[in-house]
């Protein structure tokens, strides 16, 4: 039992970590990022090639590829969604290309095989006889690190509070003086820098290969489904949730049902609560 | 009207000599013999099989080729997908009109490509796959199905019995680990072995506590982890071949997990495994069909020589399509054509010393198993990443060394 909490705690922060940039997408633009599992691939990537490749001290390498993911998220913003947000369709169809682009890109530059990032913190922890392994315990402590980190920056600064206007209403944020595209170009960096963090928190002790972003993006998909698009608190309660059950089906009956977990939990919602959890409004 | 149909010929002249680039002037008389590789081009195995028969294909041509004919390679894509693997077959038989196909890896598409392979009625060398099913109707459809043979690896049923040999006579007799736990992914081959190994294991005196199969997709081990810690086990018997056996044995050091881990890893097989999973593949001890020690008297030099002309480490596909090519070439030569039939009854006949084992077919064309034929190896990932071949006896050259968190 003690190991579903504890092991389950450190899937949902980074599940929470994962997800909450997507929503914030949704919530300011009403985009729906499917580019999202590249921002965390190539997360655990560019650490890979700084740390292992160009030889940076790991504590060094994980945040440079933190800041050169977010620079990329404005690039796709800049680049490919402003030019087409009046059409959510083709802003569909453009992420989706950037995510094929990106793993098209990886298997060109590093190949189809997995590849290695060694562990930041190589000290095993065990919490009451439960050998946890210090990367996960970096990837816990980290992750709620950068959720409040979010939260008071959210709440407690002139940008954060411009995110927050845009979200609630785009016309009203304008016309008391709010650039709706600088604010959402600010939301993609976040939520980049964001997903492009979990990549790097799990990348020692998960797979780094070229297609390692497609199941993330499918997970935080669901979370925010679950949660209720666009709805911060709803995210979080979702990861909770999902990260949990997950580990709990785990445990108690087989590893091989754990990836139907999160497909049942979009079903269950779409069809008993649309808006789900904390939503305002019907997911779709 | 004249100049017309001159031109006309000439155009056409033109237009043949563009279909056959490559074509002009072959060394030894008549047209190449065409060789057929299907096999998914992304991964090393499928590099490597490439590779292999690049080499078997120079040599074979550097003593004047076959039947006077030089062997020439054509390369298809099957991946790991069943539908593109119908068409990489279709591509080299239909398309490209090669005279034998050599491949696989997943059996999954090589089943699915087996109707097509006996529908183009061309002869098919597998390298790759495992699943006994492959070849299992040579014996009950052998009219349709005669063109199919395994040169290697062993089937999956005789893998079963290498590891049941291990897990008893070596694990429980030599070692005193008698309660195994078996964990594999959700496939096809290894549901089918589970129950098979799971019998031999209990027959064998031993116990089995656990069972359980994992999604391909799991990244996350620890759950699997603590039910083998909880069941009691000695010694963790793994069967993965698709899912990501680094994330396993990476997951397994890190949480100390107090057992013992070995099996079939179908990753860990490569050469250079060990430093893809920064060492922590310490003390795994796995099958391996293929690898750098005096096998035969072919396996050194094969693997020299591959080593020298690729700069890295061949996997074992590599010597199965170097094996398979020579052994066609050979058929060929004494069935004195290369047409199926006559070259079928040859290749029944095999009789040859490989890089991985003595080579010869049983009556589903499937590869011969046991002592004085192929048989596999377990080998240990021990301290800087040496291997250390620890079984069967006879080809033992290291001790078994216990990791480190499972000393009591």
């Amino acid at each position: 039992m003690l190991e579903i909490l504890l092991y389950g705690a450190v899937t949902s922060a980074v599940y929470a970590l994962l997800a909450i940039g997507f929503t914030l997408v949704f919530g300011v633009a009403r985009v729906l990022n499917l580019a999202h599992g590249s921002f965390y691939a190539l997360g655990a990537y560019l650490t890979f090639a700084f740390g292992t490749r160009l030889g940076l001290p790991l504590f060094a390498a994980g945040p440079c590829a933190v800041i050169a993911v977010a620079g990329f998220g404005v690039v796709v913003e800049r680049v490919f969604v402003r030019p087409l947000r009046r059409s959510p369709l083709a802003v569909l169809l453009i992420t989706l290309a950037v995510a094929l682009l990106v793993e098209q890109g990886l298997f060109l530059v590093f190949g189809s095989e997995v590849r290695n990032v060694p562990a930041f913190v190589a000290a095993n922890v065990s919490i009451a006889h439960v050998d946890l392994g210090g990367q996960r315990v970096l990837a816990f402590v980290v992750s709620l690190a950068l959720l409040a980190a979010l939260r008071t920056f959210l709440l407690g600064t002139r940008n954060g509070a411009a995110i927050l206007a845009v979200a609630q209403d785009p016309e009203g944020a304008q016309s008391v003086g709010i650039d709706p595209n600088r604010t959402f170009s600010l939301v993609m960096a976040l939520s980049a820098g964001l997903a492009a963090a979990a990549g790097v928190l799990v990348s020692p002790f998960l797979t780094v290969q070229p297609t390692m972003g497609l199941l993330p993006m499918i997970k935080a998909f669901s979370i925010v489904i679950l949660g209720g698009l666009g709805s911060i608190p709803g995210t979080l309660l979702a990861a909770l949730a999902l990260g949990y059950s997950e580990t709990a089906v785990a445990y108690l009956t087989s590893g091989s049902y754990t990836e139907l977990v999160s497909l049942v939990a979009i079903l269950l919602t779409l069809v008993l609560r649309p808006s789900g959890f904390l939503g305002a409004r019907a997911a779709m | 009207m004249r100049t017309t149909v001159i031109g006309l010929q000439f155009l056409l002249a033109a237009v043949i000599g563009m279909s056959a680039p490559g074509q002009a002037a072959p060394a030894a008389a008549g047209a190449p013999i065409r060789i057929g590789i299907t096999t998914p081009m992304q991964l090393a195995v499928g590099r490597d099989s490439q590779d292999g028969a690049q080499l078997a294909i120079d040599e074979i041509n550097a003593k004047g080729g076959v039947l006077g004919r030089r062997l020439e390679m054509v390369v298809a894509d099957e991946t790991e997908n069943p539908e593109t693997g119908i068409t990489a077959v279709k591509k080299l038989t239909s398309d490209e009109k090669v005279d034998v196909l050599v491949g696989g890896y997943s059996s999954g598409v090589t089943l699915a490509q087996l109707p097509h392979i006996s529908t183009a009625k061309t002869i098919y060398l597998g390298i790759g796959a495992a699943s006994p099913a492959i070849t299992a109707k040579v014996k009950t459809d052998n009219e349709n199905y005669k063109y199919i043979f395994r040169v290697n690896p062993l089937n999956s049923k005789w893998l079963a019995a290498s590891l049941v040999d291990f897990v008893v006579n070596f694990v429980g007799a030599e070692k005193g680990l008698k309660k195994i736990a078996i964990v594999g992914e959700s496939a096809k081959w290894v549901q089918d072995l589970v129950p098979a190994l799971k019998k031999g294991i209990v027959d064998g005196g031993s116990q089995v506590p656990l069972a359980e199969f994992f999604d391909v997709q799991t990244s996350d081990f620890s759950p699997l982890f603590s039910k083998v810690r909880a069941s009691g086990a000695e010694f963790l018997v793994v069967i993965v071949s698709h899912a990501s056996s680094d994330v396993l044995v990476k997951q397994w050091y890190d949480a100390r997990v107090p057992i013992p881990i070995g099996g079939i890893d179908v990753k860990s097989q490569d050469p250079d495994f060990f430093g893809r999973v920064g060492g922590k593949a310490i003390g795994e001890t796995v099958l391996v069909g293929f690898l750098r020690a005096a096998v035969t008297p072919k396996t050194i030099p094969f693997w020299d020589a591959f080593v020298k002309r690729f700069q890295r480490n061949p996997v074992y596909t590599a010597g199965g399509a170097y094996d398979a090519i020579h052994l066609y070439a050979e058929a060929a030569a004494r069935a004195k054509t290369i047409e199926a039939g006559p070259v079928i009854k040859e290749l029944e006949k095999t009789d040859m010393v490989g890089t991985a084992g003595r080579i010869a077919f049983d009556d589903t064309h499937d590869l011969r198993y046991g002592p004085g034929y192929a048989q596999v190896m377990f080998v240990q990932w021990q301290e800087g990443g040496k291997r250390a071949i620890v079984w069967p006896k006879e080809r033992a050259d290291g001790k078994f060394v216990l990791p480190a968190m499972a000393k009591k």
